[in-house]
């Protein structure tokens, strides 16, 4: 019964009938909660529907259901990491992303096809993206922050300045000419003041964006000539994202760059370039799309 | 997918710089490329000529080789474009080059760097003829180029 209404979710899902297919595995749902693939199918619709809590709520639901460790769960682990990417959590969607990899690097050996790792690895790489805008759009606005207190504090100053002469100019230590002349001069040199801190902030701010956006050649794949995030390293000792010199070496059965026959197993992975890649990728989070 | 990314990283690449001898035609879809090379020494057998590389990919590329051979426009054109005498290259644009074969393909070979070893395939040339039982070939072939076990027996041409 429960199975009958999944089979209508999925022809709703397949018309692009999400809504629809969202309230048949509800309904599955409340007649058997625990059969995880009405979760997972759930979360998939949420996802078409940028339901991000939904989603969460559905793929933790199945992870529990499979065992967070069973090979099963990566799918819904990778659900997962896209919702909490979409409510902006990068860094928890980082880690789920990150344990799910090297979880479906175990079942590769197993499953090759079934394997999430791709899918994994791709979201890992925007998980670090994400986390990398975030911290730039907070040293953004601290940037801005900071720029108006001390406009502020020139204001203040200008302020305080012209009162003093007030001062001078009730007390009649100065003529009313003198008065304007003297303002006149305060207000001028604060106003240089400011432009230079605009200036400064300005450059300090713009500089980001004027250094341009290269990925050094080292941290590219040859293969897909995108920055790696997992770098592994061939007998012949050319490093390349795991993911898709696997592709080539389960294929083609040797090194591409000498031709020797090598396998899977040959590969190891390349930490130093690893950590190289992952320093880069904090301070360029941009260079997940270049 | 895998192809569609790495061919549009490839032409930014190309259309920032491009090594001498070797120009884009038509790159406006990621399916089929034409690229236009030229013999830069002075080699007689291809001197003052331009030569039309048509490479035709797969959406499994670069782990996959493309398909790269000759096209021709006639000799009454605009830009005529014959297709170059060579002991490995057949009279209707089939290249015979390890390189483009599954067997001879890495996947971190490039459009680029596939033209790049044509052009020194034709400079290093001095023959001035088809491939043996070329005519044969031409009017029987039915396969794709890739598919074809070319016998890489000569290595010197």
């Amino acid at each position: 019964m429960s199975f009958e209404l999944k089979q209508k979710g999925n022809a709703l899902f397949k018309e692009g009938d999400y809504n629809g297919a969202e309230e048949m595995y509800s309904q599955a749902i409340q007649k058997n909660s625990t059969e995880p693939t009405f979760f997972t199918n759930r979360a998939l619709t949420r996802i078409r529907l940028e339901n991000w809590t939904g989603t969460e709520h559905d793929a933790r639901a199945a992870i529990a259901l499979y065992g967070a460790h069973s090979t099963a769960s990566l799918k819904s682990a990778w659900y997962l990491a896209q919702a909490l990417l979409g409510q902006q959590r990068p860094q928890e969607a980082h880690e789920v992303a990150v344990t799910a990899y090297r979880l479906s690097l175990k079942a590769k050996e197993i499953k090759p096809k079934d394997s999430q790792t791709e899918n994994l690895s791709r979201v890992v790489l925007r998980a670090k993206q994400a986390v990398w805008a975030a911290k730039e759009t907070a040293r953004v606005r601290e940037l801005d922050e900071t720029l108006a207190s001390v406009e502020g504090l020139i204001e203040r100053e200008v302020e305080r300045g012209v009162e003093e002469l007030r001062g001078q100019l009730e007390r009649g230590e100065i003529g009313a000419v003198g008065f304007g002349e003297e303002q006149k001069e305060i207000r001028g040199e604060w106003e240089e003041k400011g432009r230079r801190v605009r200036e400064v902030f300005g450059i300090a701010g713009e500089k980001k964006g004027l250094v341009e956006r290269v990925v050094p050649d080292y941290l590219i794949d040859g293969i897909t000539f995108e920055i790696m995030h997992d770098p592994v390293i061939t007998p012949s000792g050319t490093s390349f994202d795991r993911v898709s010199i696997t592709k080539y070496v389960e294929q083609a059965k040797v090194d591409p760059i000498t031709r020797e026959a090598m396998t899977v197993a040959d590969l190891r992975p390349n930490y130093a370039l690893k950590a190289a890649c992952e320093e880069f990728l904090e301070r360029n989070g941009w260079a997940v799309d270049w | 997918m895998f192809a569609s990314k790495r061919l549009s990283k490839e032409l930014l690449k190309m259309q920032d710089h491009l090594p001498p001898g070797i120009t884009i035609v038509k790159s406006d879809n990621l399916e089929e490329w034409q690229m236009d090379i030229k013999v830069l020494d002075s080699n007689p057998l291809y001197q003052n000529q331009t030569y039309r590389l048509k490479f035709t990919f797969s959406n499994k590329y670069p782990i996959e080789p493309p398909e790269v051979q000759f096209i021709e426009c006639p000799s009454t054109s605009d830009h005529p474009r014959p297709i170059p005498i060579h002991p490995h290259i057949y009279s209707n644009g089939i290249i015979c080059l390890d390189l483009l074969s599954s067997a001879g393909w890495s996947p971190v070979q490039t459009v680029e760097s596939v033209c790049m070893s044509i052009q020194s395939m034709l400079t290093a040339n001095s023959r001035d003829e088809r491939p043996p039982g070329d005519s044969d070939f031409v009017s029987y072939n039915r396969r794709r180029p890739r598919d074809i076990n070319f016998f890489y027996d000569d290595d010197n041409v």
